[in-house]
């Protein structure tokens, strides 16, 4: 038994002394009725009396001025009843992420960006309106690819706050350096280099963003479409200068976030305006062309890298050159100024490395939270290169990655997400909490059939050709401070009903599930037996934005704690019912029992009913920050098998298999649908996901989803999910998070596995048909 | 004439059945079934995720068939039998057994995609009460989940299949 060391403020939960009931069992998530019956409400199927219609105005230039703005026409046209723009908002902001930005900006830097909102009585008056507001833009040469951006000097600025976070990322080089790089390049037998590039991507939830706002004269109340209801709470009443009392916001429902909902965005405080302007609800919701241009996209990334090694496959140094076009945005939590180098830095052992990551702002769309944000374009190139490096010295692409196996990470946290130092130069290592991405990659790999790669060639048929990749990935877990901090609380009342509140939203991770389990295991009773109070800033203590495989890490441990804790004080009313201690109490299904002699119960109900009806029993629990070490992280590894088709160039998938260190799994079932939307997300990374824009103009070519092309079921192979159970001490039941990063590894194990059936190297994402063909025929005039 | 003139001309009256129920409206004839389904008779169970049919949330059955409602107009409803997610449970509170297969394999994540999936199944099964893997793809390929929900979705659809006589 691992010593606990659950990350929580004050006192430490007693161990459960007993074995599991609800933790580990594949219970169905708690809202499958309500959304396989279409009785689950999203924001955007709300319909509150005497609801406004609203409508946004979006510049369709990447770069231009305003230099006339006249919204009088649509004030007058019946059934408009407000416009706004910057001419009526000056100095507003609303936030974008946590940054406050100007609401209507004189400046455009995005093809998108908002230039007025309406509130009209149906939607089709709104759009007319729209079209009546006369605006004359002064169009500039937009900045679009990085590199030739970072060519010239940045163009002067129109306006102040025209790019946010610009002072702190844009053209600034980060780096993370330890030992010294010539000296490893110079032990090096074999030195392999090249250059990866990675494309604009896109969330593609299927429910874009609405909201709808009802100011009330008092309190503003929004059911927006988010990732967190605290964090958009806050800004929510910073924005619009209301105290935060008076702002609640709520998302029962969400249609997908995959990071583009991580906090709320300007049509939700549009609505807001509106709503405080006219009185009345209005709601607002994008359409799907909208969400392409004014949703945070995925940076698209150039990396060029340097590997050395010694004959024996032993790694001396790793040299990379990161460029990561940032768009028109960023700030803090959403631009990761060292997350590319910081995954090549710790994935593998390396005594020397000098790496490099440079973000340029340009007129593309924003950027922000992205599944697997910078992680997956920085593991695409370092597990691309490590099969490079493998070949190069005749070594087995697994032998290879686990001969340069590590069980410390080189720098802490603290230096992968705080921009305060251009230069981090930090030897110091710090071990995992636990790591089991050896058994990962062996699991992975045995199940696809690892030893038919060398053997694959032969079985060539006709036109199509064979072949086995694989990856690996770690993403670190959690921080526990602002603006992560989390809190829960458990209340048990006289009734008997069991009260879990938690300021979070069930982003279709199956977050309520996983928390009423771990409430339901320290309890001691049935998972259905804890009704959850989610999603909602009333009646819920502060919690955490769902996104980063953020949820169960930051808010687990504090469900624990305050299971535990209401527990404890049911058990002192329970004692004297069993003429016993509190603390020689145990309970589990339903039952509380003396633990030296189990027969000696008593329901739990029963003993609810001594619970003073005035006053319930709380618990309260409080996640406490990460520490400096040990360092927490997930791991994993997939294998792909696929046939290309030498004459078509297209990559058809066979198989995945997926095998994951998550610490354990509250879930399974909830776990493993994670890892399949992972390896989806990841295959249409690796083959045919791509933001395009016009050369000349700028604009957004792909605004459809026939143009952005995700998978679809005919793409999505049989994949095969694993999990290995690990003890993390610091994790409610060691339990890490699941969601984000299962995409991380596919794209290279996809592209290995292509490199491995037809002897050509893909550097260059999405690897389609056109590439393939292309790349054929170049190796066949080759020779 | 304006454009306010000529869309208020454009007013048709609909008789058509919903969910078994006949249901008779005046609309404008301008509105998708999608719109009407939603706005006019409140069934937002049909989700739209893009209007221009290439995400399959807002998939019905007409007349047997599943469609796109963002792309049918409400009047060339008129006359048919709709069947929306709301009418898929065969009675108050006993769930179809397609329903009950998709919370049992986990088919479904956030939700959003899950009515007009069940829809696409539903409509396969009809006409094909023992597809094979295969089939079922191509029934959904026109119905996005960007969850990953896919694989569970299939072994779902294969296991109700297998129950039914």
């Amino acid at each position: 038994m691992v010593e606990s060391k659950l990350l929580v403020k004050g006192t430490l939960p007693p161990p459960l002394e007993r074995e599991f009931t609800v933790i580990g069992k594949p219970l169905n998530r708690r809202d499958g009725v309500e959304k396989v019956t279409g009785r689950a409400k999203y924001s955007g199927d709300l319909k509150l009396p005497n609801m406004l219609y609203g409508m946004i105005l979006r510049c369709p230039y990447p770069r231009a001025k305003i230099v006339k703005l006249d919204t009088r026409k649509a004030e007058i046209l019946p059934g408009v009843k407000a416009v706004i723009s910057k001419e009526n908002t000056k100095g507003w902001r609303t936030y974008w992420y946590k940054v406050p930005q100007l609401a209507f900006p004189e400046c455009v830097t995005y093809e998108g960006q908002e230039v007025a909102a309406v509130a009209a009585e149906d939607i089709d008056i709104a759009r007319k309106a729209l079209g009546l507001i006369d605006v004359e833009y002064e169009v500039l040469t937009p900045m679009l690819d990085a590199e030739e951006t970072l060519k010239n000097l940045p163009p002067p600025r129109c306006a102040d706050e025209e790019y946010p976070g610009s002072e702190i990322f844009d053209r600034k080089t980060y780096v993370i350096k330890r030992g010294d790089i010539e000296k490893g390049f110079k032990e090096a037998d074999v030195i392999v280099e090249d250059t990866y590039t990675t494309q604009v991507s896109h969330h593609g939830t299927i429910q874009t963003r609405a909201c709808v706002a009802d100011w009330d004269g008092k309190d503003l109340t929004v059911w927006d479409a988010i990732q967190g209801v605290w964090n958009s709470k806050e800004t929510f009443a910073q924005s619009l200068g209301l105290p935060p009392e008076n702002v609640r916001v709520i998302v029962k429902y969400l249609g997908g976030g995959f990071g583009s909902k991580a906090w709320s965005q300007r049509i939700s405080y549009y609505a807001a305006k509106l709503s405080m302007l006219t009185g009345r609800p209005v709601r607002i919701e994008r359409t799907r062309w909208e969400e392409f241009l004014a949703h945070t996209r995925r940076w698209d990334c150039k990396m060029y890298l340097k590997m050395g090694a010694k004959r024996d496959g032993t790694l001396t140094a790793i040299y990379q050159k990161a460029l990561v076009n940032i768009g028109a945005a960023a700030l803090e939590e959403n631009y990761y100024c060292v997350q590319i180098i910081w995954h090549t830095s710790n994935l593998h052992a390396c005594p020397n490395v000098y790496l490099e990551q440079i973000g340029v702002y340009t007129n593309r769309q924003m950027t922000g939270p992205t599944r697997s944000p910078l992680n997956m374009p920085a593991i695409f190139a370092l597990e691309s290169h490590m099969d490079r490096m493998a070949e190069a010295l005749g070594m087995d692409p697994l032998e290879f990655r686990l001969k340069n196996y590590t069980n410390y990470c080189c720098i802490g946290t603290d230096a992968a997400i705080l921009p305060d130092a251009a230069v981090s130069d930090n030897e110091i290592r710090i071990p995992y909490s636990s790591k089991n991405l050896d058994e990962c990659m062996k699991l992975a790999t045995q199940a696809i059939g690892w030893e038919r790669r060398k053997s694959l060639k032969n079985e060539a048929q006709g036109t199509k050709r064979r072949g086995i990749g694989m990856a690996s990935y770690l993403v670190f877990q959690g921080v526990g401070f602002r603006p992560y901090t989390a809190y829960a609380d458990v209340d048990i009342h006289h009734d008997g009903t069991i009260a879990l509140h938690i300021g979070v939203v069930d982003i279709g991770g199956g977050q309520q599930t996983i928390f009423a389990m771990i409430a339901a295991e320290e309890l001691g009773v049935h998972a259905d037996e804890i009704s959850v109070i989610f999603g909602d800033t009333k009646d819920t203590p502060y919690g955490p934005s769902c996104h980063g495989s953020r949820a169960t890490p930051e808010l687990g441990p504090a469900v624990l704690q305050a299971a535990a804790e209401a527990r404890e004080q049911l058990f002192e009313l329970a004692a004297p019912m069993l003429d016993a201690e509190g603390e020689e109490l145990q309970s589990k299904y339903g039952q509380i029992y003396v633990k030296s002699a189990p027969s000696r119960s008593i329901h739990f109900k029963a003993v609810c009913f001594k619970v003073n009806p005035e006053k319930p029993i709380r618990g309260s629990g409080s996640r406490a920050p990460n520490p400096n070490s040990p360092m927490f992280s997930t791991f994993g590894a997939q294998a792909a098998e696929v046939e290309v088709d030498i004459e078509t160039g297209q990559v058809d998938i066979l198989r995945v298999t997926a095998a994951n260190d998550f610490g354990r799994a509250i879930n399974p079932k909830l776990c493993i649908s994670q890892i399949y939307g992972g390896v989806e997300f990841g295959i249409g990374f690796a083959l045919s996901e791509e933001g395009l824009y016009d050369p000349k103009t700028g604009k957004l070519l792909t605004r459809n989803l026939h143009q952005y092309r995700m998978p679809t079921s005919l793409d999505i192979p049989q994949i095969d999910a694993f999990l290995t159970e690990a003890e993390d001490p610091y994790f409610a039941y060691s339990a890490k998070g699941a969601g984000e990063n299962t995409n991380a590894p596919t794209p290279a194990a996809i592209r290995n596995a292509i490199y491995n059936a037809i002897g050509i190297w893909f550097n260059d994402l999405p690897i389609t048909p056109d590439k393939v063909i292309q790349a054929i025929r170049e190796k066949k005039k080759g020779g | 004439m304006t454009e306010d003139e000529n869309s208020s001309k454009c007013r048709k009256q609909i008789f058509l059945t919903v969910n078994g129920k006949n249901v008779k409206a005046e609309i404008d004839c301008r509105m998708t079934l999608a719109e009407f389904l939603r706005e006019e008779l409140g069934l937002t169970g049909t989700k739209v995720g893009c209007n221009r049919a290439e995400c399959g949330s807002c998939t019905v059955i007409m007349d047997g068939k599943p469609v796109y409602s963002c792309t049918v107009l409400a009047v060339e409803a008129g006359g048919r039998k709709i069947l929306t997610i709301e009418g898929l449970m065969e009675e108050e509170g006993k769930l179809h057994p397609l329903q009950e297969a998709f919370i049992e394999e986990d088919a479904l994540q956030c939700g959003y995609c899950t009515p007009g999936m069940l829809m696409s199944v539903k409509a396969l099964l009809d006409r094909n009460p023992h597809p094979t893997a295969d089939d079922i793809k191509n029934a959904i390929d026109g119905n996005f989940c960007r969850c990953g929900s896919y694989p569970n979705i299939i072994k779902a659809a294969i296991e109700v299949s297998e129950k039914m006589a």
